[in-house]
């Protein structure tokens, strides 16, 4: 059998670097796409680029942009891709009330233009969009499964929900092999360090090593559904390893507070989150989202999967991987670009 | 003003890139208290900040140019007396790659600016950044008279970008100026910068590694400056009593052959023995010869160049060799 080859875009980020671990181990040939920029975050697949010199990993990074269709169309003619997952989008929701015309531009538009380059292009491709749980906002039944109706509550998640009907909308029309991942929240040591449950495991790291004091947060009563994403992007393969395009839910079934999370991360630690967490109203949104939870049945029934990391093992997880990056930053060993 | 404050703010639009961090440093050092906006505040490391020492007192946001409400909230929110907007796609090369891109983050972003700051009462000063591309091939060095010939999707895009600032000064009466820069280098330039690449490159092979030097046309004349001393030339240019257009540029020209002669030759090593050429990296379309003539700016703004082409590529190395 002929290698495969697939297109990540938003390999830079956490589950694009994690997809592409995962593809490179399965024999893939990994294509990603990366956007320029002047200080570019590119460590996340760092390793993966050395192993390419070292062991001759398949990797190969093109330049292009989702706000670009024709860096879309010359890229997937030059990777050939048959199967293309796409991880790219402005995926931080607070920020999207900053920028919502540019998030609107990328993580809604930015699908149709990848879609559309697709049917020209490769359309025999496979394609998975990611989605999120965002889109459930103010959540119309719990817990939420893929015929939960949608009520998104931000800039972000109304460009994920774009992004979710025309996925559905070029499948219905075009025949594509295009499916979609309604994923909830997933967390790693490879999550951006503004995003809450990062930000908390990096604090504790340094409050611990006698190198801050305050955390900063918004709302702590926010109910999450967290999984561990090493394990969510194995579920966004096994959605194209299957005959039928559809779509999936993807979560745990457990929800937790962030004020838990804190709880757990801070314990792991030896630390007492009430002697160090404070509340900023700059990290409110204008609009939340209160209560999220999934029901990921469907994903186990047709696609056999199940998340084994649970929400307590999650956040120790991420409290350890900081405590020992800080050390190694300490000691000098890796220094932050 | 009607109201002079005591401490002036600037505000720069693309505070993480080379210019960006030079600018923010030069203006924290003039006393200005200093905002920054990039694409990416909540992810980006702003590595140069960091490298100049400067990131904690730069206080940043997230904002896209091509994004008007993020534009114009930004603006709004920052009430900054001086705008220097540095932000969009900067690599020639990448603009055959992503031309849709690189018009929307340069022209549309240089119009949203345009357009928050007309709606204002008391618009800030600004500072757009025009480039050498926009004249193509300079048969003798060119001034602000010179004619423009685009030569790539970048080039056309400082262009229309250049003519639309001029047309907001004319129209609406803003302080409005545009800075026509020659290449500038730093340490702080993206590795995929061909003077970078031909820095770590030399670098590397000096330290025993046994690769090949893979670049283009080596027979394209630039003419290079320091970046440190054009941001200065940006800030002198919003001080003047008018606004208006500025050459920045050394006056000197050298070929890339003599840049990757004189970068292995301080290394004590011979260029012809680890260069190749490759077609591949040629351009669809390349200027052969660009070189600027910087009276004007020298005469107005008392810019002047102090780091010349064989200090520059010494100051590279050295850094470079910090890194490696």
């Amino acid at each position: 059998m002929n290698t495969k080859r697939a297109l990540i875009t938003g390999i830079t980020g956490q589950d694009g670097s994690y997809l592409a671990e995962l593809l490179l181990s399965k024999g893939y040939e990994v294509h990603g796409i990366i956007r320029r920029s002047s200080s570019f975050n590119t460590e996340r697949i760092d390793p993966l680029y050395k192993d390419r010199h070292e062991k001759g990993a398949k990797i190969t990074l093109h330049h292009g942009d989702l706000s670009d269709p024709s860096s879309l169309i010359k890229i997937l003619g030059e990777a050939q891709p048959d199967e293309i997952y796409n991880l790219a989008a402005q995926s931080h929701v607070r920020v999207s009330f900053d920028i919502p015309e540019f998030t609107g531009d990328v993580t809604g538009i930015g699908t149709l233009r990848l879609l559309d380059a697709m049917r020209q292009v490769t359309p025999k491709a496979r394609f998975y969009q990611a989605s999120s749980s965002e889109m459930y906002g103010l959540v119309q039944e719990v817990p939420q499964k893929e015929t939960t109706p949608f009520y998104p509550r931000s800039p972000y998640a109304v460009a994920k929900l774009y992004s979710h009907w025309i996925t559905v909308n070029y499948r219905e029309s075009y025949g594509l092999h295009a499916s979609s991942g309604i994923l909830f929240n997933h967390e790693s040591p490879r999550r951006g360090e503004t995003f809450v449950t990062r930000k908390i495991t990096r604090a504790v790291a340094r409050i611990k090593a006698g190198l801050q004091e305050k955390l900063f947060l918004g709302n702590l009563e926010s109910k999450r559904d967290w999984g561990y994403a090493p394990e969510y992007v194995e579920a966004m393969w096994r959605m194209l390893q299957q005959d039928k395009p559809d779509d999936y839910v993807v979560a745990t079934g457990e929800t937790h507070t962030v004020q838990e999370f804190l709880e757990v991360a801070f314990a792991r630690a030896g630390l007492d989150p009430q002697k160090h967490v404070s509340f900023d109203e700059r990290y409110l949104r204008p609009a939340e989202v209160d209560l999220l939870i999934g029901d990921a049945s469907k994903a186990k029934k047709r696609l056999g999967w199940e998340p084994k990391v649970k929400f307590k093992q999650l956040a120790e997880i991420m409290v350890d991987a900081d405590i020992e990056q800080l050390k190694k930053e300490m000691e000098g060993r890796h220094i932050r670009n | 003003m009607a109201f002079p404050k005591k401490t002036k703010k600037a505000l720069i639009i693309g505070v993480s890139g080379q210019d960006g961090a030079y600018l923010a440093k030069l203006l924290l050092e003039k006393g200005y208290e200093v905002h920054g906006t990039s694409r990416d505040h909540e992810v980006s490391s702003f590595a140069n900040l960091v490298k100049l020492g400067i990131r904690d007192r730069v206080k940043t946001t997230s904002m896209v140019t091509s994004d008007f409400r993020s534009v114009l909230t930004a603006l709004h929110r920052a009430e900054a007396d001086e705008v220097y907007n540095l932000a969009g796609q900067t690599s020639v090369g990448m603009s055959f790659d992503y031309p849709v891109e690189t018009f929307d983050s340069i022209l549309i972003g240089t119009m949203n600016l345009l357009e928050c700051l007309r709606l204002f009462k008391h618009p800030s000063r600004f500072y757009n950044a025009g480039s050498s591309e926009v004249f193509g091939n300079t048969k003798k060095p060119a001034t602000e008279t010179t004619p423009f010939y685009p030569r790539s999707p970048y080039a056309a895009a400082k262009a229309a970008a250049q003519y639309a600032v001029t047309n907001y000064r004319e129209a609406y009466g803003l302080f409005a100026c545009t800075g026509i820069l020659f290449n500038h280098e730093s340490p702080l330039r993206p590795a995929r910068f061909v003077t970078q690449k031909i820095v770590s490159t030399a670098v590397r092979i000096a330290n025993g590694s046994k690769e090949k030097l893979t670049l283009g046309r080596l027979d394209i004349r630039r003419d290079w400056g320091w970046a440190p001393e054009y941001v200065d030339a940006m800030w002198r240019m919003l001080q003047q009593k008018k606004p208006d257009d500025y050459v920045v540029a050394t006056g000197e020209e050298h070929s890339l052959q003599q840049f990757v002669a004189e970068t292995f030759r301080q290394l004590g090593l011979d260029w012809r023995k680890h260069v190749a050429s490759d077609r591949k990296l040629f351009r669809p379309s390349d200027i052969e010869q660009s070189c600027g003539n910087a009276s004007k700016a020298r005469r107005k703004l008392g810019f002047k160049t102090k780091i010349g082409f064989k200090k520059i590529i010494s100051a590279l190395i050295k850094q470079d060799q910090i890194h490696q």
